[in-house]
């Protein structure tokens, strides 16, 4: 690693100070800012880090009129162990216990893990070796080269990377609205590609908190993760789903730069009872939009296959 | 241990048995500096005698350099004091500047869990953590965990059962398994797995590991009656 200043942020105003006006990188866990400037793939190494784990009152999970609130330093363990989300929020639970190693579980937190880069092979290459177009290059270097863990649903900005979060779908299926310090985000929002970062928040904006109101009575969610190893593995696909009385949300990952919503299924399982017929027609349906690339029609298959599984794991 | 038995330089003969090991690690905590002694200066390896000397030299030689800071740490219950810069991850600063040899640094992306420290509870990487960011944490690594008699069974069923071969990550093994008996005394078979799943070794010894954690359990709580 490079030499950098750091600066344990004792506010979150002392931390958008210094983020405005200087070349900084926040950290909080470091599972994966560490990484990358170890590797120097961010297109510009960072003059200085600000240490988010020292600002007072962002880890907490609480339950307020109903609504769960989870603060940014809030580590997965907690979220993947807390009673509550488990039985109320299951699909967030399953996705924060199936992420990473125990290890990166016991330092990531939740504002991390949303916020975390593509693990494009491309795009992560030590010491910036390709200037794609995340990088304000004019190229996606994984349309010509090798894209077997890219997108099966087209590029979004020119990219093809995924986005490899196992939180993100969670959230989206229980429709969850993320708090920074400028605005609230619903969850489905908050995902875009753009240079080079994951999420439409601007440089100078911090997630502070993550609400996601109570489910009604009867909704059930789960999470299912499809890796090549059970521990440590990003995902390929991941499902997160959460179906209702009359209402249903399925959120594929890994599958798209941004995470993909299969909107058109969730019609489908609406209101309805979930057979075997109908979760393997929902499948169908969340896939049938795909276009896959020369190297990842198996995708196709593992994500069609997820959504019928999570949709009878109910 | 007799066949442990090896013939050092000076011709005395020595053996390698636990207690051995234990006072290794013993002397390797006892060797910690307490306090900064080297003010060396990173960039051109000038030394000085003290702390505001070093920040004179770089206000006045190296204007735009980032300056090293102190920082006081807590490692396996001894307070030591650090002069690193702020770049430096915990298991660099462990091994370089305190001497502990013991968190393995194998993957250094957070990957492997072969520097695996338990800091506050917590068993974490120290390969992905700055050490200015662990002021005043309460760190323990794996010298802590073999000086320490009271995790004598652990050592001893890790050795019983081979659960090693080149040995290379079984530092990390041994912290997370520690952590796991520190929080759940008796773990099962599949708890273990779940804890373990971070740490990985290229040998494949992945199964004797559970035999063994779950022996030391049970030989740790008779002791415990």
């Amino acid at each position: 690693m490079k030499n950098f200043n750091h600066i344990n942020a004792k506010s979150l105003e002392e931390a958008i100070a210094i983020l405005s006006e200087k070349n900084t990188v926040l950290i909080a866990g470091g599972t994966d800012i560490i990484p990358l400037l170890k590797d120097t793939v961010l297109p510009e190494y960072p003059e200085t880090v600000i240490n988010l784990k020292t600002v007072p009152g962002l880890e907490f999970i609480k339950e307020i009129k109903g609504n769960l609130c989870i603060g940014a330093n809030t580590r997965l363990t907690e979220i993947a162990g807390n009673r509550t989300i488990k039985e109320k929020y299951t699909a967030l639970a399953e996705a924060a216990s199936k992420a990473a190693t125990p290890h990166i579980r016991q330092m990531g937190t939740i504002a991390g893990n949303i916020c975390q880069l593509t693990r494009c092979w491309y795009f992560r290459k030590p010491q910036n070796r390709f200037q794609c177009v995340r990088k304000n290059g004019n190229k996606c270097f994984a349309a010509a080269g090798d894209s077997r863990y890219h997108s099966i649903f087209g590029a979004v900005n020119g990219c093809l990377a995924v986005n490899p979060g196992d939180l993100a779908p969670a959230l989206i299926a229980l429709n969850a609205e993320i708090i920074t310090t400028k605005r609230i985000i619903n969850a489905i929002d908050l995902w875009e590609t753009g240079y080079p970062s994951n999420t439409v928040l601007a440089k100078n904006e911090i997630i502070t908190e993550i609400q996601i109101t109570e489910p009604s009575s009867g909704t059930k969610s789960t999470f299912i993760k499809f890796a090549v190893r059970k521990s440590v593995d990003f995902a390929i696909v991941n499902c997160a789903v959460s179906v209702g009385k009359d209402s249903a949300r399925i959120c594929l990952n890994g599958v798209a730069p941004n995470p993909y919503r299969a909107e058109k299924a969730e019609t489908v399982i609406a209101g309805k009872k979930v057979t075997a017929e109908l979760a393997e027609k929902a499948g169908d349906i969340a896939v049938a939009d795909a276009k896959p690339l020369k190297d990842t029609a198996y995708k196709v298959q593992i994500a069609k296959i997820l959504v019928k599984r999570a949709l009878l794991s109910l | 241990m007799h066949n442990n038995e090896k013939i050092n330089g000076s011709g005395k003969r020595t053996s390698f048995t636990h207690a051995t090991a234990q006072a290794q690690a013993a002397g390797s905590i006892e060797a910690i500096p307490a306090t900064v002694k080297d003010f060396r200066c990173p960039v051109c390896s000038k030394d000085f005698s003290g702390y505001p000397e070093l920040k004179q030299h770089y206000t006045e030689d190296h204007p735009d350099a980032v300056i090293p800071v102190t920082v006081s740490l807590n490692i396996n219950g001894k307070d030591c004091e650090v002069l690193i810069e702020p770049h430096w991850t915990l298991q660099r600063t462990l091994q370089f500047r305190l001497g502990l040899t013991g968190s393995k640094l194998m993957c250094d992306r957070g990957v492997c869990g072969s520097c695996t420290v338990i800091m506050d509870g917590r068993s974490v990487l120290s390969c992905s953590i700055l050490a200015v960011e662990c002021e005043g944490k309460n760190i323990q690594t794996i010298e802590g965990i073999a000086a320490n008699p009271k995790w004598k069974p652990l050592v001893d069923a890790y050795c019983k059962w081979d659960a090693m071969q080149c040995g290379y990550c079984t530092p990390g093994f041994l912290v997370s398994a520690k952590s796991i008996l520190d929080k759940n005394p008796h773990p099962t078979d599949e708890e273990i797995k779940e804890a373990l799943a971070g740490n990985i070794c290229i040998c494949g010894t992945y199964p004797r590991h559970s035999t063994a954690i779950m022996e030391a359990a049970s030989i740790m709580a008779k002791e415990g009656e």
